[in-house]
């Protein structure tokens, strides 16, 4: 009996051991992942501190003090993260996955329903980190399905698509926090 | 299980590019699906004045914010209405302010329209459409609460503003949340894509749909209103759901509407509004053009109440 369970004993600690030793020690999308959120609360942060001496945000029949305070935030966020580039926040691993998602969802879709989604996309457009998103384009809606797949972000930060562009947009400054371009097929193909 | 849908129609004065049907289980559906007529020149007719004594009752625009004269007759022709139709409150379906949204664009695409409204402290419920800066949610004209998506309740009906530009899994679960924990009477959510739609332009959100619907036949919501197409379209009850889409409170994309198996009634030719009222056991809602033509008006049965949340398993509506 004791040298049965002596048995099964090893047999379970060999076995573990071995499944150690064939998977990598952490999973490595999880990791990334867990980056990603590194990064996003650090630009939380910066955020936060460029942005602590503006009055906060409170509903107003004035709208010149909405459309103020949007571009003192978006002014100072610029400001305090000026040498930002492409893909600081989402990172070159997190930027492979999210153009995989992308890819595999512009697949699943039916040619009237990439259609549909070019027809929404405004074209010639030139983006960059830091800039103030178009006022005079449309926010063109991420698709749900597309959202339900993408890491979850703070309420003030948002992703969007233009052109072939996917952007990281903070919500409330209007600007462009990160891009990751050509995530969508040329339109003549 | 869901009561099967009779659509009442009761005004139809219909234009040359408007067509009415009854749902296929409508007893009206052969004698109203004839019912295409000619363009004519109507006189403007006053609102059906309301039904009941303590109905809620509300106007739904869409696709408002261009600040050209469609858009003041829209308000011109709500503010008459409202001396028949005393509807207590708005909401608007999104693309509140088209283009540029200067300080001035908030007076010229919102505060002068609808001035005879807002000086008689009639409240307006914003919902954000695609050419809406999130940042409207701060107005205070809108009623947003500083909010994306928020809920609100009026006498017997909690109404739900989403926000269908970016429906993300955080406004899902509070959705989800939110509609578990409503008990009145009736459920009504907006929104500015459509998940049905006829329209050749846009057409049905299906992707939108897949997220939002299972909760909406989950929970029992009683009534949709989407803007986005700019037409007038009321959809044939889907999984037991009415759908209207108002988005041609201000802009117009003459004859895109493609007659389909969704449309009960649709118009395309001039700008619109809707007039609801949320009764005991059935909502009416009459449609009119900025002439004050009627285009559309019925009655449509409240549903049974759906099972508590704490019995949700999946609907059999």
């Amino acid at each position: 009996m004791v040298r049965t369970l002596l048995v099964v004993g090893l047999t379970l600690v060999c076995t573990d051991a071995t499944a150690q030793q064939q998977k990598p020690a952490v999973n490595a999308v999880a990791q990334e992942m867990v980056d990603f959120h590194k990064r996003i609360d650090a630009y939380m942060k910066v955020r936060d501190e460029a942005t602590k001496h503006l009055p906060d945000v409170k509903e107003t029949g004035d709208p010149a003090k909405i459309s103020g305070r949007e571009m003192a935030l978006g002014q100072a966020i610029a400001k305090s993260r000026a040498t930002a580039k492409p893909g600081d926040v989402f990172g070159a691993e997190m930027s492979m996955y999210l153009k995989q998602a992308l890819a595999e969802d512009w697949k699943s879709r039916s040619p009237a329903d990439r259609k549909a989604l070019f027809e929404e996309l405004p074209q010639g457009i030139k983006l960059s980190v830091n800039q103030v998103y178009p006022t005079t384009l449309p926010l063109v809606s991420v698709p749900a399905k597309l959202l339900a797949r993408l890491p979850t972000l703070p309420e003030t930060l948002e992703y969007r698509l233009i052109d072939r562009y996917f952007l990281l947009r903070d919500r409330d400054a209007n600007l462009i926090v990160d891009v990751l371009s050509n995530v969508y097929p040329t339109r003549d193909r | 299980m869901r009561a099967s849908h009779v659509i009442v129609c009761t005004t139809l004065s219909i234009g040359a590019l408007a067509y009415v049907a009854g749902s296929p289980e409508s007893p009206l559906a052969a004698r109203a699906s004839g019912m295409q007529q000619p363009a004519g020149t109507p006189a403007p007719v006053q609102a059906t004045p309301p039904g009941e004594k303590d109905s809620t009752r509300f106007a739904i625009i869409g696709d408002t914010g261009t600040g050209t004269s469609s858009q003041y007759q829209i308000g011109e022709r709500m503010t008459v209405a409202r001396q028949t139709f005393p509807f207590e409150f708005v909401i608007m379906l999104g693309d509140n302010i088209y283009g540029s949204e200067r300080p001035q664009d908030f007076v010229t695409k919102f505060e002068k329209p609808y001035k005879a409204l807002l000086d008689a402290k009639v409240p307006f419920y914003a919902a954000l459409g695609n050419h809406d800066d999130p940042t409207q949610r701060y107005y205070k004209p809108f009623n947003m609460n500083g909010e994306r998506f928020y809920t609100f309740t009026k006498g017997n009906a909690r109404f739900f503003a989403l926000d269908s530009n970016y429906m993300d899994q955080p406004q899902l679960k509070w959705l989800d949340e939110q509609l578990s924990r409503a008990a009145e009477r009736w459920k009504v959510a907006y929104f500015h894509h459509p998940l049905y739609s006829s329209g050749e332009k846009h057409g049905s959100e299906v992707d939108l749909r897949t997220q939002v619907e299972p909760l909406f036949i989950k929970y029992g919501v009683d009534v949709v209103f989407a803007g986005h197409e700019h037409f007038y379209e009321r959809i044939k009850p889907q999984n037991g759901i009415y759908y209207f889409i108002e988005g041609g409170s201000a802009k117009l994309r003459k004859g895109d509407i493609r007659k389909g198996p969704l449309t009960a009634a649709g118009f395309d030719t001039d700008f619109t509004f809707i007039l609801a009222e949320l009764g005991k056991d059935a909502m009416q809602f009459q449609v009119l053009s900025r002439n004050g033509k009627p285009i559309d008006s019925g009655s449509l049965p409240l549903a049974e109440e759906p099972k508590k949340a704490a019995d949700n398993k999946p609907s059999s509506r």
